[in-house]
């Protein structure tokens, strides 16, 4: 399955800003079932794009905007292809516990197991855990299974309930969230039973009638997790779903805070706002020319660096849907 | 004994200046001679003409915890500190031994990590320190030198030997007093100095300069280099101002920095200016908003991916805190023997490490004897000496010890060796160590000597000089032909 | 040299200026309120006011409170402890870069100023306080040039203490010909002439008399004044040399920068000297000579901006393709 990517992201300023530098994590990975075809990136006002391998093997889009500027427009195309994963039994047998302990017995993982920034465990997790009898029973495929289940039916998604940087108490108590939130939890959980797990971001095609998908929240976030003989298997709490051939992976790492699309510094007193426009179309159709129909701003956290103050700077994120 | 040593004491631990029985070692012999044939008024006069010479000169340092005005006058102990030539030998391979481990040790962990996969050290005890920088991995290194800048602390145990007490391999400080100890004690006690043969120290500016220059980028003829400082509320600005006015290049704060297309500049008068290498006092954390701590106002945004991109040198390279994490430290001779194949020619001081649970056990039970580190302090900070410890005080690291284990080091007290020290007009011994300064540029280089701080409140072990200790200078001495 | 060094020489230097300037018209003032009546000496503060752009309030007859603000308020930038203490941290952030007999000089300065209070100047011997801190400023300055290298640190010390200078008399020159001249009205203290007086304070106000009078003696001839306060090409005092002074300045720090000569400054700081060079006083004066001092302002702003522009604050990459390309 072939499909055409365009994200744009748009910042403004309420004033002029400078000496602006970023990092996009963007660009969709090649490994697996998935190979990325074709990318470019450009910005307005235009920059010098530049790029290295970072961790975890995601692919970084780095340059500068050294003058004033008001805005400025992040434009992303790729072009993947993806064939369906292979095949996942619906269970393991009662040897894989182990066969996973033995697996992790040298800390190779150990980055996939610990607390991570977003997913550390807390007394709401850990009352989450008793309430649904989280724990370690039957094989890990089968408890993973449930647990993307119970959470999909556990949590109400919704939009703007929480924020970018919520930690996951934040959704355990309101029971509401995003994606991002219940990548968050499931993998707190799932490392607890000490099954090695990892955020994806990416892009989730969504089917609707003939047109494509439309609007930011066709980002999306989701977890893996590593199981003997399988390898790292998706699993994505918020659709009660596998990951499948319309998962279309870009960054992973220990949770959100290693793989915002966006994160950057400016110089300048000034708030800023972000807007975020996704198209996700499968790529015998033609790409859907009124990208450039704006969606709605947010507001993203006061940033800059101010030099005559010593103001702080702050990265510009969006939340992942 | 005579005066004016009628104070002086001996027990267990070493004495610098004299033997068990009492009789001063050949290489104080003339000291000694000297300072009971001084009237005692001169030796007050000279200790306080020294005083008057780092005052005027304004050589001051910042005490955390004080409660008015934060600079103070450099604490400067007129008697010298003594090394043989033979010792000092010693001293200079262990450490040029050691320090060529541990890079190589730095070098293995970023890239392959042969050292964790057959399992010398344990994989977590790396991952799990707060100083391991991923952003690391895989990144090329000019010369593969992470570590140019060393300041190693030595003790000497009751035996006589020297050991390593712990390593500084992010931001060591304190070269800038060596020099100007030397230069005062010159100035104030000429006779003596001359009736020694000492080793000069005088070209560590230049082998520092040298260092540096040989971390410059490949094809860059006439490389920029500068020193990167927090600016002017840091402890250690004085040593920032000193050196970069010794090696004669800029000082810089990250404001003055820039990063564009990868490529790290300077803001000058006359534009512009591209900068190669950069000494940087900054630690890790705060180096870069972009990479590290988005609310660091110290550092430059953009400087991990120019150095990523090998357009800039760093001294030292991000991420060495690893090496001088504590629990690390103990694991130090297995490193020398494991990458050198030699046994280690200065030992370490035996470590609990307190995430093993037996250690931990038996630290919890003596914390009175023991002294307690937080394995990622320095300047004396985070310890705790048992001996000299309230109750308080050793419930409230038992608790810090119990929730982060891994956090924490012990080690048993130290009689640490005791020099000689004019007290209010009388001499008397006190603690002290030693920093030798190793430089790692295309060879290994340390100036003869070092630091010699002193704990200079009587039985005091503390000897760092943001907790009120004083220094001495110290002279390693010519062979004898 | 760093951007933002010479930025705090600059300003360390302007500040200095601006307070010894303070100092100096508030001493004038108190001292000739000795000869004067109520209504001159009101006017003579509401004229000092105005010259250093503050608006008078209603308190101006009240000495004690003028002074006050002018020197010990601290919510008030441009008072003598204001700029002082501004002088100094500017100094201290760029320690390293001026000799320490300069630092130690104007760390006194600020300990003296922060230890006085109003009430001990007041009502011990305020003229001596306010002798204090200009003589203060000026061993600081002839500190600066015996033991600071005549470098480009040192030329941006020079440049924005004439520039400093230039501006104030400019204001000062501008606030009393429009009042005086005006309101030419004899008063019984005069010795014969029209606000013989005032015209002394102006004199005595920019340092200028008794040069003022070796010159044209001690007769207080308006045309005179004007004429010693911006064209006279010896006094320091004077804008005419300040102009040059200032040029001396920019050509030696553009020619240590490599700049590109001649940079905006230097255009506008020759086309001001060119001018005071070669206008002639009766002109100005039969002319519209509030809108020239205006313009000589106005022409000192653009000095300060264009000095920002090219060496302190300039776009990034304008730097990187026009100099620092030179030196990447």
């Amino acid at each position: 399955m072939y499909y055409n990517i365009r994200h744009v992201t748009r910042f403004r300023y309420s004033a002029p800003i400078s000496e602006s530098i970023m990092e996009v994590r963007i660009q969709p990975r090649s490994e697996n079932n998935q190979h990325c075809l074709d990318f470019r990136l450009h910005t307005s006002p235009r920059a010098h794009i530049m790029s290295y391998r970072g961790e975890f093997g995601n692919r970084v889009h780095h340059f500068d905007v050294p003058n004033y500027h008001s805005q400025l427009t992040i434009t992303a195309a790729a072009l993947v292809d993806i064939s369906p994963p292979d095949e996942i039994p619906m269970a393991l047998d009662t040897h894989a516990w182990e066969e996973i302990d033995q697996l992790t017995a040298d800390d190779e993982y150990w980055d996939f197991l610990k607390p991570s920034r977003f997913a550390a465990p807390s007394g709401l997790l850990y009352a989450f855990m008793r309430e649904h009898a989280i724990q370690r029973r039957d094989d890990p495929l089968t408890v993973l299974r449930d647990l993307n289940t119970t959470i999909y039916q556990t949590f109400e998604y919704m939009p703007k309930a929480t924020r970018v940087d919520s930690p996951i108490d934040d959704a355990l108590w309101l029971r509401r969230g995003v994606c991002q939130d219940f990548a968050h939890i499931m993998i707190t959980l799932v490392r607890q039973l000490g099954i090695p797990c990892r955020y994806v971001s990416g892009y989730l095609f969504h089917q609707s009638h003939n047109r494509a998908s439309a609007s930011s929240d066709a980002t999306h976030a989701w977890v893996e997790a590593l199981l003997p003989s399988l390898g790292w298997i998706g699993l994505d709490p918020t659709n009660n779903t596998l990951a499948n051939e319309r998962h279309i992976r870009v960054a992973i790492g220990r949770d959100y805070a290693d793989v915002p699309p966006t994160r950057g510094i400016f110089r300048g007193k000034a708030e800023s706002e972000l807007s975020v426009t996704v198209r996700v179309t499968p790529a015998d159709v033609p790409p859907d020319a009124d990208l450039l129909a704006e969606s709605e701003w947010q507001p993203s956290p006061l940033s800059g660096y101010d030099p005559a103050t010593g103001q702080q700077q702050q990265p510009q994120q969006q939340q992942q849907a | 004994m005579p005066p004016p040593f009628s104070n002086y004491y001996l027990d267990v631990a070493y004495d610098e200046m004299f033997d068990a029985e009492g009789h001063p070692r050949p290489a104080y012999q003339e000291l000694y001679h000297r300072l009971l044939e001084m009237p005692s008024e001169s030796l007050v006069q000279r200790q306080q003409a020294a005083n008057m010479s780092f005052l005027s000169q304004g050589i001051t340092f910042t005490v955390y915890s004080s409660n008015e005005g934060t600079e103070r006058i450099w604490p400067f102990d007129l008697l010298p500190r003594i090394i043989t030539s033979a010792e000092w030998d010693t001293i200079e391979r262990g450490l040029t031994q050691r320090i060529t481990a541990l890079n190589l040790f730095l070098h293995d962990i970023y890239h392959e990590g042969h050292i964790l996969n057959d399992k010398v050290i344990p994989r977590w005890l790396i991952y799990s320190c707060p100083h391991y920088r991923r952003e690391m991995r895989g990144l090329h290194v000019p010369h593969d030198t992470y570590i140019a800048i060393v300041g190693s602390d030595l003790v000497r145990l009751p035996n006589g030997d020297f050991a390593v007490l712990e390593d500084n391999l992010r931001v060591p400080s304190g070269v800038s007093y060596m020099l100007t100890n030397r230069r005062v004690m010159k100035h104030v006690f000429p006779s003596l100095f001359g009736s020694y043969s000492v080793r000069p120290i005088d070209h560590y500016g230049q082998a520092l300069l040298n260092t540096l220059l040989s971390l410059a980028p490949i094809g860059r003829a006439e490389p920029t280099i500068v020193l990167l400082t927090p600016g002017v509320y840091n402890s250690a600005y004085y040593e920032h101002t000193f050196l970069a006015r010794l090696m004669g290049i800029e000082l810089v704060e990250g404001r003055d920095l820039l990063v564009h297309d990868n490529v790290v500049y300077m803001r000058t008068t006359g534009g512009l200016r591209r900068v190669d290498v950069i000494y940087r006092r900054i630690d890790d954390d705060f180096l870069d908003p972009l990479a590290f701590r988005p609310d660091s106002v110290l550092g430059v945004p953009g400087l991990l991916n120019a150095y990523r991109a090998g357009n800039v040198a760093l001294a030292n390279a991000i991420g060495t805190g690893v090496a001088d994490d504590k629990a690390v430290y103990s694991y130090v001779p297995q490193i020398i023997r494991y990458y050198l194949h030699e046994e280690p020619v200065l030992s370490n001081i035996e470590t609990y490490l307190l995430s093993n649970e037996e250690h931990q056990k038996y630290v919890v039970e003596h914390l009175e004897e023991l002294v307690v580190k937080a394995v990622g302090e320095s300047g004396g900070y985070g310890m705790l000496i048992g001996p000299h410890s309230t109750g308080a005080q050793r419930e409230e690291f038992r608790r810090a010890i119990l929730s982060n284990p891994r956090n924490y080091i012990a080690q048993p007290t130290l009689a640490l060796s005791r020099g000689p020290c004019i007290i209010d007009g009388e001499i008397e011994p006190r603690h002290l160590d030693l920093r030798p300064f190793i430089l790692n540029g295309d060879r290994v280089t340390i100036v003869p000597g070092g630091l010699t701080r002193v704990a200079l409140k009587r039985g005091s072990l503390v000897v760092n000089s943001s907790q009120g200790g004083g220094s001495k200078d110290t002279w390693v001495l010519e062979a004898q032909p | 040299m760093l951007s933002r060094v010479a930025d705090s020489l600059y300003w360390m230097s302007r500040y200095l200026e601006r307070a010894e300037h303070t100092a100096r018209l508030i001493d004038v003032n108190l001292h000739q309120m000795l000869e004067q009546t109520g209504m001159d000496t009101t006017m003579r503060w509401e004229l000092l006011l105005k010259s250093l752009h503050m608006s008078p309030s209603e308190e101006v007859n009240d000495a004690y409170i003028v002074t006050e603000l002018l020197t010990f308020n601290q919510s008030n930038p441009s008072s003598i402890v204001s700029c002082v203490a501004a002088a100094r941290e500017n100094a201290r952030q760029i320690r390293e870069q001026i000799s320490s007999e300069m630092w130690e000089q104007i760390n006194q300065l600020y300990l003296h100023v922060k230890d006085t209070t109003m009430a001990e100047m007041w009502f011990g011997e305020p003229h001596q306080f306010l002798s204090s801190i200009k003589a203060g400023v000026h061993l600081f300055q002839g500190i600066t040039d015996a033991t600071m290298s005549h470098s480009e640190g040192w030329h941006f010390i020079r440049l924005s203490r004439f520039l400093e200078r230039a501006m104030a008399t400019a204001s000062l020159l501008d606030v009393y010909f429009r009042e005086l001249l005006s309101t030419q009205q004899p008063s019984e203290h005069d010795s014969g002439q029209p606000n013989y007086l005032n015209w002394v304070g102006l004199l005595r106000s920019c340092a200028a008399f008794e040069a003022y009078c070796k010159v044209y003696t001690a007769v207080m001839q308006p045309d005179h004044i004007a004429e010693f306060l911006l064209l006279n090409a010896e006094s320091p005092r004077s804008i005419r040399f300040c102009a040059a002074m200032m040029q001396t300045a920019l050509q030696n720090i553009a020619h240590t920068t490599n700049t590109r000569s001649p940079s905006k400054a230097e255009r506008v700081v020759g086309r001001l000297r060119a001018s005071l060079d070669y206008d002639q006083i009766d002109e100005i004066i039969s002319g519209d000579m509030h809108a020239y001092l205006e313009n000589i302002r106005r022409q000192c702003g653009q000095i300060h901006e264009a000095i920002y522009q090219t060496y302190i604050s300039y776009p990034i990459d304008m730097a990187i393709t026009l100099r620092g390309a030179a030196q990447a």
